[in-house]
Order: C-alpha cells, then structure tokens, then sequence
C-alpha cells in the first residue's frame, strides 16, 4: 500500500474545480451509474416537474467529492465518506471541491483523519460531508 | 437465482467488479489516480487488480427498479429525496471481485415538517459481501418523503 498522507488539524488540501456541468456530464454518470431518471436528461419531463431545468443527480457530486478525497489521500486509506445533499446541480454550474482536516485520532493502532468536505456550486454549497481517512502518524 | 429473501432484506443486486466500469466511473467522476485505470500501476501499489472508486455502489442503479422498490416501501416517489448516503470501507473494492449486497430498513421515523404536514424518514443498510461472505464495504442511506402540501 501507498504511504498515507502527513496533514495536521486545519489543513485544507488544494481544492478541485470541475465544471461548468453539462448535459454530456450528466449523461455520462448516468451510463457509469445506471440512473435514468428523465430529470436528468429530458427537458420536456423536467418542464413538468417544477424545476427550472435539468439537474444533476446528487450522486454525481458526490462521486465528484469522492474522486477529490481518494485523489488526495489514496483510495484504500479512505475508511468512510458521508454526504448530505443540501442544492441542486444545474448544466452550467461550476463546482469546487475541497476539505479541511478537523482532527485525528488514534483508532484500533491508526491515525485517523476526520475531514469536513464540501462541494460548492456558483450559488453555495451543494454537497456537505465528512470522510475518515487513514494518515501518517506524526 | 429467486431464493426467497431474508428476513427483513428489501432487496437484494449483485455484480462483478469489471476494469471497464472502473474506468467509466473514474470518467465520470473526474477522478485522476491512474491505480483505477492502470493495471500495473494498481499492482506497484499493492491491489490485486485495480480499485474501484469509492461510490462504486452506485452501479446497482443498473439493477434496480426505482419506482417498483419506492412503491415496495409505500413512499410517493415524487415527494421522495434522498438526503444523504454514508459509505464505509472494510477494504478496497477491487476489478475481479464478485459482491451481493442486501439492502435493510434499519429505521422508518416521521417527523413534523417545517412547512406543514409529516414527513417520514427512511433509513436503508445496504452490506456487501465478497465470495468469501467477508463484508466490503456498508452503505447507508437516508430518504426524506416529503408531507404533502396542504
């Protein structure tokens, strides 16, 4: 296995800009994920629904989120990622990813970080969450 | 392959972990390590194969019927969301593995809204198990039916 990362309480890896969001995203998580739900592809059935236009699903953020944690700190020291879903997506919206480091803690002979994450569209926070991952003891 | 259901599992998916989906949701995902799409760099790095990304999960979208499963549970799929989903992992994921996820009501609450109405609160536990019945990774997510508006 990799070497775990070395951070401190406080630090706040370099986030992660994706975006703006388009229709070719959405339809791309939608074939990796199989959600084929028509308000994340189908303007008339979004027409119908009450929102102003199509949205993403909220896993697509999430696995976005979760594509900046593993990146940072190596896949198999992450030990849990949460997310609460707090706005939608929509096409157009750019998103930044980033965390701050709030403790660590020694569990079971492992340091581990607790990390609170976000993930912000152009009008606030979309994605909120925490993540435990595994890090160098200092 | 229709074996009745345990006790109090809701449904049940399974799947093989393949490189290609990996590689679809490391896509999808903007998700840059090369371990979840190089072979040999997974293997310098100690998997057996490569890792999948960590809402993998996400992939039993393909074997579900939403609508069927939300009707099951007697929710009104237009007032449902989901407002958050907890994975936690016993070990990586990896391209080769064989898992069987049961999906659990662990607990179903209502709640006074804040704008009127009653809202409930379904918690579901999904665990997947390898091909040795060792769980990989636990899934916990909680649907918010929203009360009708009166």
């Amino acid at each position: 296995m990799r070497t775990p990362a070395e951070v401190r309480v406080g630090d706040t890896p370099d986030v992660r800009v994706v975006g703006p969001v388009t229709q070719t995203d959405i339809v791309r998580f939608a074939g990796a994920g199989g959600d084929f739900n028509p308000l994340h592809h189908d303007p008339g059935f979004v027409a119908t629904s009450g929102f102003p236009g199509v949205i993403a699903m909220g896993q697509m953020q999430a696995g976005i989120l979760a594509g900046w944690l593993s990146d940072t700190f190596g896949v198999e020291h992450v030990r849990s990622f949460g997310v609460r879903f707090v706005a939608p997506v929509f096409i157009g919206d750019t998103l930044t990813l980033g965390g701050t480091v709030v403790s660590i803690d020694e569990t079971d002979g492992e340091s581990l970080a607790t990390l609170d994450l976000v993930a912000s569209g152009d009008k606030g926070p979309v994605v909120t969450g925490s993540a435990k991952v595994a890090v160098a003891s200092t | 392959m229709s074996d009745p259901l345990p006790a109090g599992v809701v449904d049940r998916v399974e799947y093989d972990v393949e490189r290609g989906k990996i590689r679809e949701f490391t896509r999808a995902t903007f998700t840059t390590d090369p371990v979840h799409t190089d072979p040999a760099v997974a293997r310098d790095a100690g998997f057996a194969d490569v890792p999948a990304t960590l809402i993998h999960t996400v992939v039993a979208g393909h074997q579900r019927d939403q609508r069927a499963f939300v009707d099951s549970l007697g929710l009104a799929l237009a007032r449902v969301v989901v407002g958050s989903v907890t994975w936690t992992y016993l070990r990586p994921l990896t391209a080769g593995d064989h898992v069987v996820g049961s999906r659990r009501i662990v607990a179903d609450e209502q709640r006074e809204g804040k704008r009127g109405g009653t809202m409930r609160i379904v918690t579901l536990e999904t665990e997947y198990v390898d091909t040795e019945g060792e769980p990989v990774v636990r899934l916990e997510e909680v649907l918010i039916e929203r009360g009708e508006q009166r």
